[in-house]
């Protein structure tokens, strides 16, 4: 990432996932079961592009209000917005007007009148402090050059004993110089 | 260096509840990457190394009761 300014690599991640397209549900099949995946939208299934299935490690009970950031299509906002039920409530934050689109289609798709999907940026989260019970991400914290920020976001959006729930990649050996220079690898 | 800065910014009982190997034919599951940056990967990354690119990890924390916002 220090190949690249903030706004560059933000710039080069919000064309990507605009202009990003697909026809079918690899990516989600390799982290959502076969039962979850057919009760969603097409639309939400065929652009999951996490990196996990935080929605299943984070024990949500119904009543809570969750964050899912960087939404995207919002499979895992769905996916939160069925697990807190009606009287709970499920946010998705995405920078990208197309996503945002994409995701309010799809909650309208799936019948949930307890989404709210937020155009913003996940280091500047706008929420007030303490208004949410959990906060969710799957495959976007490693999109920001500013992750402390983030989750200091998270944190100061959370309640006390608040939870967060992070599916991400790490490197465990550096990749090569030219693969970090890349403006493709950004998106991932 | 993930899980420091969950512990920097306060959050307590950081724990990693999943690890998994990404190798180069999984991120080529993703339609954000061209054929031509697949091909790019793969002959920038040693061959040893295309099994397990990266970690997809999942970590959970809370935020205590008593951290300033």
């Amino acid at each position: 990432m220090a190949h690249f300014t903030d706004d560059e690599a933000r710039g080069v991640i919000r064309d990507a996932y605009a202009q990003v397209r697909s026809s079918n549900t690899a990516v989600a099949a390799a982290f959502y079961g076969d039962e979850e995946l057919a009760a969603l939208p097409a639309a939400a299934a065929t652009l999951a592009l996490g990196v996990g299935h935080p929605v299943k490690y984070a024990e949500l009970r119904e009543g809570e209000v969750v964050l899912d950031l960087g939404c995207g299509a919002g499979i895992d906002t769905l996916l939160a917005a069925k697990a807190v039920g009606p009287t709970g409530r499920a946010i998705g934050l995405d920078m990208t007007s197309e996503m945002v689109e994409r995701a309010r289609n799809n909650a309208r798709e799936a019948g949930r009148d307890n989404v709210e999907i937020l155009q913003g940026l996940i280091e500047e989260i706008p929420l007030p402090d303490a208004s949410v019970d959990v906060v969710l991400s799957n495959g976007v914290l490693n999109l920001s050059t500013r992750k402390s920020r983030v989750l200091a976001e998270a944190s100061r959006v959370l309640r006390s004993g608040g939870r967060i729930v992070i599916a991400d990649l790490v490197l465990e050996d550096a990749l090569p110089e030219d693969v970090l220079k890349s403006p493709a690898a950004l998106a991932g | 260096m993930l899980l420091k800065k969950f512990f920097n910014v306060g959050f307590e009982e950081i724990r990693v509840l999943d690890r998994r190997a990404f190798a180069l034919a999984d991120i080529a599951r993703y339609p954000l990457f061209s054929e031509e940056f697949l091909r790019f990967l793969a002959e920038a990354i040693p061959p040893a190394r295309h099994a397990e690119l990266v970690y997809s990890i999942v970590v959970t924390a809370r935020k205590p009761a008593a951290i300033a916002p």
